[in-house]
Order: C-alpha cells, then structure tokens, then sequence
C-alpha cells in the first residue's frame, strides 16, 4: 500500500482520539509507520475534533495531513472543515444524518447509518468505533482480526466488548 | 529501569518521549510551572520520577522552577525543566547563572506563537534568536533542535550528556506540532544507552580552586558533602570561585567558558545532509519545517530540480564548518522557517558569493507546509 493520510472528524466528547490512536496500533503491526496528530485548541467537548495519520511502508516525510485519502465526518461542525485537504479520489466517510451539511459533490463518498447503528446498539457513543469498522471496512487497511486486537491493546478493558461490537456493525453496514 | 529492559516500541507524543528520553539519560529532578504546549513533559515527569526515586515539584512559577533546578544540580542531580515561550522569557535570569556558573540542566522549550502570551496552542520556530541571546552577556549555551518524536527522545538524552560533560545549559528547543505529535519510538534498553555523567572532584585538599581546569577547560564539580571548601557566584569569579574585577582574571574566565564549547565543538556538533552533493540549490530547515522540507526535496527532484537540505540539529552554536562545506558551489538556498526571518541571518553570514538566499517565512500559527516549500524552491531556480 502506498503512502495514505487519514482524518477522523467530528466533535470533541465522541471519541474521536480514541478511533484514531486504535487505527494506528493497527498500522503499527501491520508494519507501517504511521504519524498521529489531533485537533489541539481552547474547546474540547463539542468543539471540531479531528484525528489524523499518515502512514508509510517507508520512514514518514511530513507528518501532518495535508492531502487526505480518507476522511471522515461524524458531526455536522466537521461537515465542511476538511474540505481544502481533499483529492478528486479521496474516499469520504459520512454519517447519512450529516448528508445536506456536506459539500462533497465530485468525490467518493458513502453516506452511512453511524450514528443510527450506534443507536440501535444502545449506545450513541459507540459511533466512533461504528465508523471505525466501517472506513476499516471499505479501505482494507487491514484485516479485522488486527483492527479488534488493537482495541484490545489500546482501549481501556471496560470498552471492549461495546467496541468490538460497534466495530463489527460497522463491517455490516459497509456490505449494502 | 531494570538493566536488564529490552528495546520496545512504543506511540509517544513527542513531549512525553521526551520525558522518557529524560528519565533514561538519568534525570532525577524536575520543577516546572506547566505551560501549553509543554505540559505533557511535566505530567509525563511527574508519573515517571517517583518511580526512579526521583523527584518533581511542580513550583509556583517559571522563575522558581528555573532556580530549583539550579540548586538540585548543584546538589549533583540530573536535573530538567519544560516551558514555552513566556515561560522562556521568564527563565532566561536563571539560565544566565547556570552558563556562568556552570551549572549542568537542561532545558525544554516546546514554541509557540508569540510575542507575549501570543498563541498558546499554535506551532511556531520564532525563538531561534532567543534560544541563543536569550540572556545578555556574552554566554556559552547549547540549543539542540530535534525533527521527530524518535529524535527527540535520543536528543533529549544527548542534552543531558552535553550539559554533563561541558557544563552548560542546554536547550531542547522544538515546535507545538512535534511536541503533540504522535510517532512510533524505540525505546533503547537501559544497556544500551550512552550515558555521560559530570567530573566530580576528588581529594579535597586546602589549596582547591573550584573553577580552576586543565586542558579541555572544564573544571571538575564539586559533591557537596564531600569536604571541599567552594564558593559559587554569577559574580565574574577567579579559579577560586570568589567575585573578581581584575581584568587579567576576567579575561581569562569569559576566554574559558566561551572557548569550552569551541575545542569540544566535535562533540557539540550535529546535523543531517540530505542529497546535498549533486544538488544545485539547499533547503535549510529545522524541527517540524524540515519533515515539510522532506518531502519537497523529493517533489523539486521528481520536477527536475536537484535539491538538497541542511538540517541542523544541533542549532546553536551553529553547525558553521559543515554547512560552508555543503553550501560551496550551490546556486541558492532557501531557508524555511516559522518565524519572520531569524535563521536566515546566520545563513547569509556564510553564504558563498553568487549564492543566492531566500527565506520563505509564516507566522500565521500554521505549519509551512510542503508545497510551500517546493513552490519556493520553483522560484528560486526560475530567478536564480
């Protein structure tokens, strides 16, 4: 796999930070490098929030996001605020509620239930693990035996059952 | 640590390996006033003392953390304090003594907008010229510049063995952007590590003169405890460590504590060339600038532009006698930095004749991103 960059946005409180860093212990033993940076201002609960990688076979040139391969958006104040970082065949991940906020006319995008999934799980905060198991889904970054053994390794013991519930609803929702 | 701990790696943000790097390099005493976007070193410190024994003390403010590191490395710790630009500006009385003194510590700066409180959660490089003349007077002092979350854990080690070994303040001087950067680090096993530790004095006799050197101009510390009788000042001071306004002893104290850092420059020294030899034109770049500056080399050269980068990582004292070896037979240089143009000042001190310097320079809060640098470069091999 070539170089990619990856942003999870949404807002603060759902859990944004928390997706990203499994998504890089995963790339991690699938033997890449891979670059985090997050969203550091004033606001936290509420405010945009965004987790992002870049990861690479090779030692990782800049590491800050600056062309994104995959993005997504979980909040309606992240609808637009990663536009300038995309590419004509970048694939955008949107939670469907968020549709009309979002200008992505001419990329890939997929429009998916996140959010109501993590609903019907009982749990709206579950919707970070949701997209997860969703963008893991339809990118391939790797397989899903890795992707839950990183939550094992990343998140805390209390979540993982929920987590690697909501991640394998997020593999469901992609197979439509 | 065990001896025994092997290498793991881990995800670190670059503060927190730079506490690590603290910590293995034998740090045992940290003040610090927490300060965005610093404080993840003295929180990191602050879970990983206790459990070497060490000590942490969250002060009451900059000063006071800048005195107390003073003090316990007098007492013989290892010691280090973080902050940001203000904090900086604060410290910058204490870190004076410390160069004339001779006081080995370590200092963090992770920078951020300025001037004053300017912007606390941003990226900046504008305290290059501080770093350096930060407090007045003619002073020896060593800034080390790292450009990922790996090197700032093997730098910040490498600090703590500078400041031992040469007695002298040394600088960690590093961006918002790689301070809460998030890389994969390897963690050295305590074995492997290269440790240096300060001359201690032996035999206390009468006749001891605390500042008093041989050849490589470093006087050996002294342990308190261990019988010597010593006197320590900011005061200009004689080989006795007593105040001393006699020009010959003047001269021969500010010649010493200068020229210390000039015969150990090989120690001191250190920077990373990047496809210099062939290049027509160098990018000179530091901290999270450079990991810009990676990438566009390698665009300008796809383009058909051959560029290489200097990168200093040991900034000051500049890395003079390597970058005129590289710069010789360039057509231009660019200097890409986060500030309005201090770097490029040093630059252009040794730049050939014919060699064309430019900067290219952001001070909005925003990183300088690749295509900057490469649309920059463009420009430079259009006009040159």
């Amino acid at each position: 796999m070539p170089d990619f960059e990856v942003r999870i946005s949404g807002s603060g409180g759902q859990g944004i930070l928390l997706a990203g860093r499994i998504l890089a212990d995963a790339l991690g033993h699938e033997a890449l490098n891979v670059a985090q940076s997050q969203s550091y201002e004033p606001t936290s609960r509420g405010g945009l929030s965004r987790a992002d990688l870049v990861a690479s076979d090779a030692r990782v040139d800049y590491p800050l996001a600056s062309d994104l391969d995959y993005l997504v958006i979980l909040d309606d104040i992240a609808a637009t605020a990663s536009n300038d970082l995309l590419r004509q065949d970048s694939l955008v991940v949107v939670d469907s509620p968020l549709a009309e906020l979002c200008e992505l006319n001419g990329h890939e995008v997929r429009y998916l239930p996140i959010s109501e999934t993590a609903r019907a799980l009982g749990d709206l905060r579950s919707t970070n693990m949701v997209a997860l198991g969703a963008l893991t889904s339809l990118a391939g970054f790797c397989s899903q035996d890795k992707l839950l053994a990183a939550v094992t390794r990343v998140a805390p013991a209390k979540l993982h059952a929920a987590a690697t519930r909501a991640i394998l609803k997020g593999y469901a929702i992609t197979e439509f | 640590m065990p001896d025994s701990a092997p290498t793991k790696t881990v995800n670190l943000p670059g503060n927190h390996a730079c506490a690590l790097g603290a910590i293995a390099a034998g740090c045992r005493f940290y003040a610090g006033y927490p300060i965005t976007p610093s404080s993840e070193v003295a929180e990191r410190m602050s879970v990983e003392l206790p459990r070497v024994d060490g000590v942490f003390i969250q002060m009451e403010d900059e000063v006071a953390s800048m005195g107390a590191i003073l003090g316990a490395s007098m007492g013989g710790m290892k010691v280090m304090t973080a902050t940001s630009g203000p904090g900086f500006s604060l410290k910058q009385e204490n870190i004076g003594y410390a160069a004339g003194a001779e006081i080995p510590c370590v200092i963090v700066n992770v920078m951020r907008g300025g001037p004053s409180t300017g912007l606390p959660t941003r990226p900046a490089q504008a305290d290059v010229m501080q770093a350096r003349w930060g407090t007045h007077g003619d002073h020896p002092i060593v800034v080390i510049t790292p450009d990922s979350v790996p090197e700032i854990y093997a730098q910040t080690i490498r600090a703590f063995n500078l400041s031992e070994q040469l007695r002298v303040p040394v600088v960690m001087l590093y961006d918002e952007a790689l301070g809460h950067l998030i890389e994969q680090v390897s963690l050295s096993g305590s074995g492997d590590i290269e440790i240096a530790n300060r001359k201690w004095a032996a035999d206390p006799k009468p006749e001891f003169q605390p500042y008093a050197s041989g050849d490589d101009l470093i006087p050996e510390m002294v342990r308190p405890g261990d019988g010597f009788r010593t006197h320590t000042t900011g005061l200009t001071h004689a080989e006795n460590g007593f105040p001393t306004q006699d020009p010959e002893l003047v001269d021969q104290y500010m010649r010493r504590i200068l020229d210390k850092l000039e015969i150990h420059n090989a120690l001191i020294e250190s920077f990373e060339a990047i496809d210099t030899e062939d290049a027509d034109y160098l990018v000179v770049a530091f901290g999270i600038t450079a990991r810009a500056a990676r990438r566009a080399i390698k665009q300008a050269r796809e383009q058909g532009v051959r560029v290489g980068m200097f990168r200093p990582i040991t900034l000051w004292p500049f890395p003079v006698a390597a970058f005129e070896s590289i710069v010789g037979g360039k057509h231009g240089v660019l200097i890409a930095e986060m500030n309005a143009g201090q770097l490029i000042t040093e630059i252009e001190r040794y730049r050939p004749a014919g060699c064309r310097v430019d900067g290219l320079n952001r001070i909005d809060g925003e990183t300088i991103t690749p295509r900057q640098i490469l649309n920059s470069l463009r420009e430079l091999a259009d006009n040159e």
